[in-house]
């Protein structure tokens, strides 16, 4: 299991939660991809300042070799796992606790 | 002043969430409380990932460019607090989007 095999897991995982699991079905609704597309340009700017000044470094070995903004396709992926879970589990947490389930 | 460089694109990630929070002032009952529970889970599984992602070397930091303080074995300080503040500004991202444009969640 390298970074690829993982970060494509880490996407269905989420998608699979948001729609099956939570239900909350965040990735059917508008406001979900007004927010992702909003929030892209800053993860490519901070990827980009991650990876240009070497902060951050992957091992070749565990990547397929392609880079948008000079990190790893890999990390959209993850990225984008993770705004899938923040806000479909922020959706789960503050709807239940508006009428106290 | 090298080690301070991961923490540089953290402040600039709470500069734009601190933007966000004055200029659109997104709001919800119980803020902080749903908050607290939605970032647990994001801090629970991708700690786990990149604790495990930096055991096998997926990828690792540059020990100048960071304080070097772990609250976790392996895991850099720097690391926790980004799965804290990103989740936090993507939130309010998405509450100030909600709020500008009256989109909803529910159907009915």
């Amino acid at each position: 299991m390298i970074y690829s095999d993982i970060a494509l897991d880490a996407v269905i995982f989420a998608i699979l939660i948001d729609l099956f699991v939570i239900r909350t079905q965040l990735i059917t609704k508008g406001i979900f991809w007004l927010t992702y597309l909003v929030i892209l340009p800053f993860q490519l700017i901070t990827n980009w300042w991650l990876t240009s000044k070497n902060i951050v470094r992957y091992s070749p070995s565990q990547i397929i070799g392609r880079r948008i903004a000079g990190a790893p396709v890999e990390d959209l992926l993850f990225g984008f796992s993770m705004i899938v879970l923040t806000l479909s589990s922020w959706e789960f947490f503050s709807k239940r606790d508006n009428h106290d389930l | 002043m090298t080690h301070l460089h991961y923490l540089g694109v953290l402040l600039f990630v709470m500069l734009c969430a601190g933007f966000i929070a004055t200029a659109f002032k997104p709001r919800a009952p119980h803020f902080w409380r749903s908050f607290l529970y939605t970032d647990s889970v994001i801090l629970v599984l991708y700690l786990t990932w990149d604790f495990w992602a930096i055991s096998k070397k997926n990828w690792f930091f540059d020990s100048k460019q960071i304080l070097n303080f772990n609250l976790l074995p392996r895991v850099p300080m720097e690391e926790v607090l980004f799965f804290i503040i990103v989740p936090f500004t993507s939130i309010l991202t998405y509450l100030s989007l909600k709020k500008l444009t009256g989109w909803r969640v529910d159907s009915e």
